[in-house]
């Protein structure tokens, strides 16, 4: 039985259509990331894979209960993370556990031994009288995490799990996720973080406009696009034209600037490495490091989605 | 812990109602103390019915009934329209909706605090009736169901309203506002029912506020306008139509 079954899922706001007529499904067991830029029909996905909002056309389940007309049973199986940390700032971090386990129909004995159990395994246990409105962000994050988990879900949407926090609260967010898929726990994934995605998905589906564009593994995604290669360089000082001056060697497509290194899009490695010794030698430069990258995940994201690179990332062309 | 389907009605039943218990929990810890709850359900009717009673002349005590009666209708409806707003802006009300338990729950639950809540403060003005100016109660039980009911008919009804889909509590409560404060005049809370001209009286009759004033002066007095079983019958109607509403109301606004 699949974890997840979506059959030709259709959703339209008026004029816009939000999904148009998408399908994928996700196995038992699976990390599944679900990847797209801001406006492409993620939310709208997991508002539907969760009953919270209903399908124009097409159908749903989870684990084999139609999300619209079986939605408890579906629900029950689910633990939902989402992007807000959405805790309640009034209650203390152990009020929080035991209310969202109370919404699960978690018996008494039940809630308390697991929210004991997720507190201390996200650090937050010496916190649990302490209300919300005083935690971080990372530590918010963490207990949203812990009250998805109070219900024991076989399934586990999680929403940007790491979005903008600290390193400490995205470790312990991430090591605990590797513990949930070794325990066989399903992982449906949205992140704009697409390392993130490439590091922890078994698969990735690559969603824009409301159309699933591409959904694989994601070293079987890099192999569709073998044409975006690249050469990594970092010399021994650095000059305010150098990044000019790179992309315009011959071979090279486009030309980045990532901290003290430099990122040079190819479609042959080889010559371009032979180019870039040239420069070096004629600029009395030393060449610090230098490797060959092939494509990766958010090349793949690039080249599917239509978005273009800026100076600090990716943006949308419209 | 067997899952969902292999429980017994009755087990699912028991689940719901521990849901619909867990939101009330919930909203008394969090929004009872609130300062605008605070204002909405205490101070707003003791001054509305201060600004109509003073300088009337009739003994105090005699005035129990309807400060009873606005304050159910004012403390019960303030809950809901205050915390539904703030859960939705800060995204704790997709908890509920994406929860294990049916819209009927969820409706539920959220009345149930404005409810108990509402008779707690309405135990005030009873307090004040017995122990200040010795109000004698004629039907101890006739005021207890009307309480009862009357606190739970506007509990339902504010979370019908804190159904319009804003993050903004002042949009509910203004909107909510523009029924509750027409309800008091038109409900023979401050002027008799029979003394309204043909129209008013007609107008009274689609109030709930009509029925659960009429029999908490019946649990007063022994006299009303209409017999203890209508007043049931109607607020209980009245509960019905604004569940329904709300069920459907919170169910369409989240599509």
């Amino acid at each position: 039985m699949q974890a997840i079954e979506v059959s030709h899922l259709t959703k339209k706001f008026g004029s816009l259509t939000a999904l148009n007529n998408i399908s994928f499904s996700v196995g038992e067991g699976e990390t599944f990331g679900f990847l797209g830029p801001n406006g492409a029909g993620k939310t709208t996905t997991i508002r539907i894979l969760t009953g919270v909002s209903r399908p124009g056309s097409g159908t749903a389940s989870i684990f084999g209960h139609d999300i619209e007309h079986d939605k408890i049973a579906a629900r029950q199986s689910m633990g939902i993370v989402s992007e807000n940390s959405n805790v309640y700032d009034d209650l203390t971090a152990w009020q929080n556990m035991m209310f969202s386990a109370e919404l699960y129909h978690v018996g008494r004995k039940e809630r308390e031994e697991k929210a004991t159990e997720l507190l201390k395994k996200f650090e937050l246990y010496d916190r649990r009288d302490d209300k919300a409105h005083g935690f971080s962000k990372g530590m918010k994050r963490r207990l949203t995490l812990a009250m998805g988990l109070v219900n024991s879900p076989r399934l586990l949407f999680l929403d940007e799990p790491t979005s903008g926090l600290d390193v400490q609260s995205n470790l312990i967010i991430r090591d605990v996720v590797s513990e949930l898929v070794l325990e066989g726990v399903t992982v449906f994934l949205t992140t704009h973080n697409i390392e993130e995605a490439n590091v922890m998905c078994d698969r990735v589906a690559i969603i824009n406009k409301g159309n699933i564009v591409a959904i694989d593994a994601p070293e079987a995604l890099k192999k569709t696009i073998q044409s975006v290669q690249s050469i990594e360089v970092s010399f021994d000082h650095n000059s305010a034209n150098q990044l000019d001056e790179l992309s315009h060697l011959p071979m090279v497509n486009e030309a980045q600037k990532a901290g003290d290194k430099f990122k040079l899009y190819t479609e042959d490695p080889s010559e371009l490495i032979d180019a870039v010794v040239d420069y070096a030698q004629m600029n009395k430069l030393k060449i610090v490091s230098i490797a060959t990258l092939g494509p990766s995940l958010e090349d793949v994201f690039i080249r599917l989605t239509g978005l273009q690179r800026g100076g600090e990332g990716i943006h949308a062309i419209d | 812990m067997p899952s969902i389907e292999q429980r017994g009605w009755a087990e699912r039943l028991s689940c719901e109602i521990s849901a619909a218990w867990a939101i009330a929990k919930k909203d008394m810890r969090i929004y009872y103390l609130k300062p605008n709850i605070i204002v909405s359900g205490i101070f707003f009717p003791l001054f509305m019915f201060l600004a109509f009673a003073l300088g009337k002349n009739t003994p105090p005590g005699t005035l129990i009934p309807g400060l009873i009666s606005i304050t159910l209708l004012f403390s019960a409806s303030s809950i809901e329209p205050v915390s539904i707003p703030i859960e939705r802006r800060v995204k704790t009300f997709e908890r509920l909706l994406a929860a294990p338990i049916s819209l009927n729950s969820l409706v539920s639950g959220e009345s149930l605090s404005g409810f108990l809540y509402s008779l707690g403060i309405a135990c005030m003005p009873l307090a004040v009736g017995i122990f200040i100016f010795s109000t004698p109660i004629v039907h101890v039980p006739a005021l207890v169901i009307s309480m009862i009911l009357t606190a739970f008919c506007f509990a339902t009804l504010g979370t019908l309203f804190a159904a319009y889909p804003t993050e903004n509590v002042g949009e509910v409560i203004s909107i909510l506002n523009t029924v509750r404060l027409p309800l008091i005049f038109i409900s023979g809370v401050f002027i008799p029912i029979s003394a309204m001209p043909q129209i008013g009286q007609s107008i009274a009759l689609i109030s709930p506020l009509t029925y659960g004033n009429d029999m908490i002066e019946y649990a007063y007095t022994g006299k009303s306008l209409f017999s203890p079983l209508l007043d049931i019958a109607a607020l209980i109607i009245f509960i019905l139509i604004f569940q329904i509403t709300a069920n459907y109301l919170y169910k369409k606004f989240n599509e």
